[in-house]
């Protein structure tokens, strides 16, 4: 594509690239939606593309849901998503385990919200933490003495709205003192568009609090790792390269596609600016750029 | 009053995830390794700047005290882990105070926890039967107001503090007005259809420290003020991972707040607290005192010595805190201290062997 993502997508590149890819892989979040509402064009861009042909599953950092849970709000928003189409962090986090052995006899702490916990529930591990935990706080007096559960084994960091001080403390806790304890993150994005009015903190946020007390690095399974790719090659049995990524976020999106090696779309929907793309300080192209979903698809016809 | 200066951060940016740096996450077949998650001590290893720079020999032994201390005119002592543990007194320290101060020296005390401000400081020396006076307190607190006020900050601006109580006293006593702190603890977010977050426009810096009152509300207040205000500076206390709440167990400490901003904002903050060298700066220019006439004594190497090697004075590493002779001494570590010894009490035990 010419200049590397530094110009729009034409009609013509449009069509080449619709031609090229038989599964678009989408984000949610500055993608799809904002906050509870659908953007402009969406429904009738996915039904555009589906009348030709082509497959699509969505990719979100997203923690605070399960696959489930997003099947319930597609539904809501009046687009049948079936929850197989859908892979979260959240996802990613249970399946991480599953795959590396976690014993189901050690316990899992959770920073983060609902979509976690269930989908740990999911492939059978019990989870402490999670919301309940934020309204827990510690007591001031010099001989009060923090209790942590030593048979927890992994600690999963996510998106935490309910996030405070006890829940920072019995991470640190966990995976200071609990030998062998993984630190999990689903994904360190630093914002997001969680409502449809502004940006809000990201999982990113409750990650580096934890990092930084622990001093340890997580291991991070959602977007920019490619950890999640390896569910969809398995699904769609393709090459990568008939796939595309598209998404509104450089450093987790569209990284996402340049790791795993299909085709990337950036759409300005969401939480990345014109100018912030075309920054001389900004290293992450994609291959090419467009308004949004409704403009993409409108190329396509021109 | 300092002149302004601006005091460059001494950390690099974040480091990139462990997913981007490895490509191990490639096929389901293959069993990952569950200890991927390295331990990475970046912070140490990113703010060494004095240190890294010419190669330090083995940490001494301290075998003659007096020798040390007749060759300096000021001790800095850090506080968790060398006067006292929590709420205890670490033995010795009282007569060992006299002692110096008996020999002319000077004494201050500076430590990075913000939660107090140097009079409520003053008073846990005085409960705890020390007499040190509030002017030779400097916590980290007392730094951001003086920071400040070095560089002009407005008084028609505003301070967001994602920080406690002695952050909040200190700015009062400096004239700056606030927003937020432990009160901003008890407000919820519900991310629901429609809901805005409005903030301050007129916020003009934002000071994160220790918080144990910390949450969302709080983080996205100070994110959208160093987002959205121009000019909105990024102020962190301190930057320790773990601190000493009590003296039983290690607790979460100020660098787990300021991640969480620079999480956020994806932007680096202006360190005022150890090993930042403001603090050091401050001193000698308040009391006129050369650095080379300075003793730095603490317990912790990333801070406390490093703030000494950056202040390019000597520095003496007592083991009574959180750093055992084995992390010393360990080839992870890489920064040596001049000396170290087992507690500040050993300047009246250990003299030069007389014949």
């Amino acid at each position: 594509m010419a200049n590397g993502g530094r110009e729009a997508l034409t009609p013509q590149a449009a069509r080449s690239l619709v031609d090229s890819v038989d599964v678009f892989i989408f984000d949610c979040d500055g993608v799809i939606w904002k906050g509870d509402k659908l953007i402009e064009g969406v429904s009738e861009a996915l039904h555009t593309l589906r009348s030709l042909g082509k497959k699509f599953v969505f990719l979100t950092n997203n923690s605070r849901k399960s696959r489930k849970q997003y099947a319930k709000k597609f539904s809501k928003l009046g687009m049948e998503i079936n929850e197989d189409e859908i892979f979260t962090s959240s996802f990613a986090a249970a399946m991480y385990l599953k795959l590396n052995n976690f014993p189901t006899d050690k316990k899992v702490y959770v920073v983060g919200e609902e979509g976690i916990k269930e989908e740990l529930k999911l492939v059978g591990y019990e989870s402490i933490g999670g919301p309940e935990d934020g309204k827990k706080s510690i007591q001031l007096e010099s001989s009060f003495f923090f209790d942590h559960d030593k048979s927890v084994g992994a600690v999963v960091v996510g998106l935490d709205q309910h996030f405070n001080y006890y829940k920072l403390q019995y991470a640190n806790l966990c995976i200071r003192e609990n030998p062998g304890c993984l630190f999990i993150a689903t994904n360190r994005d630093s914002t997001g568009n969680l409502t449809s009015l502004q940006e809000w903190p990201g999982a990113g946020c409750m990650v580096s609090a934890v990092s930084c007390s622990v001093q340890k690095e997580p291991v991070v399974v959602g977007k920019p790792s490619t950890f999640l790719m390896d569910f969809l090659l398995e699904r769609f049995r393709i090459d990568v390269s008939r796939m595309c990524m598209v998404g509104d976020r450089l450093d987790t999106d569209i990284l996402f596609g340049h790791n795993a090696g299909c085709k990337t779309l950036l759409v300005l929907s969401g939480v990345t600016t014109l100018p912030a793309l075309l920054d001389p300080s900004n290293s992450i192209h994609p291959d090419s750029y467009a308004n949004d979903m409704s403009h993409f698809v409108q190329l396509l016809s021109q | 009053m300092l002149t302004s200066r601006v005091i460059s951060p001494s950390f690099l940016p974040l480091p990139p995830t462990a997913s981007t740096s490895s490509s191990s996450f490639s096929s389901l077949r293959t069993i990952l390794s569950p200890f991927l998650a390295k331990t990475q001590l970046s912070y140490t290893r990113t703010s060494r700047m004095a240190s890294s720079l010419t190669a330090r020999t083995a940490a001494n032994k301290l075998e003659n005290a007096d020798e040390l201390i007749d060759s300096v005119e000021t001790f800095i002592f850090d506080c968790d882990g060398v006067i006292w543990k929590g709420d205890k007194l670490i033995e010795g320290v009282p007569e060992t105070l006299d002692m110096l101060r008996s020999k002319g020296k000077r004494l201050v005390f500076v430590t990075n926890n913000s939660t107090k401000s140097r009079k409520q400081y003053g008073k846990k020396f005085e409960t705890l039967g020390l007499s040190v006076n509030e002017e030779e307190i400097f916590a980290s607190s007392f730094a951001a107001a003086a920071y400040l006020q070095s560089i002009d900050f407005p008084k028609d601006k505003k301070v967001y503090v994602i920080g406690e109580d002695g952050i909040l006293k200190e700015l009062e006593l400096a004239g700056f007005q606030y927003l937020g702190g432990p009160t901003d603890g008890d407000k919820k977010i519900e991310l629901k259809p429609g809901f805005l977050m409005e903030h301050d426009h007129n916020v003009g810096a934002v000071v994160v420290g220790f918080d144990r009152y910390f949450n969302y509300y709080k983080i996205q207040y100070g994110t959208l003020c160093i987002r959205e205000n121009p000019g909105c500076l990024f102020i962190a206390t301190n930057r320790d991972a773990v601190t000493h709440l009590t003296d039983a167990q290690e607790w979460a400490g100020g660098g787990s707040m300021v991640g969480a901003i620079r999480g956020s904002t994806q932007k680096e903050p202006l360190v005022v607290g150890k090993p930042s060298t403001f603090m050091m700066d401050y001193l000698s220019n308040k009391f006129g005192i050369s650095k080379s006439q300075i003793c730095m004594v603490g317990d912790r190497l990333d801070t406390d010595i490093l703030f000494g090697q950056n202040g390019g004075c000597k520095t003496l590493l007592v083991l009574s805190g959180v750093t055992s002779l084995e992390t010393l001494q360990s080839p992870d570590n890489s920064i040596q201290p001049d000396f170290y010894t087992s507690k500040i009490a050993d300047f009246l035990s250990l003299k030069a062997a007389t014949v």
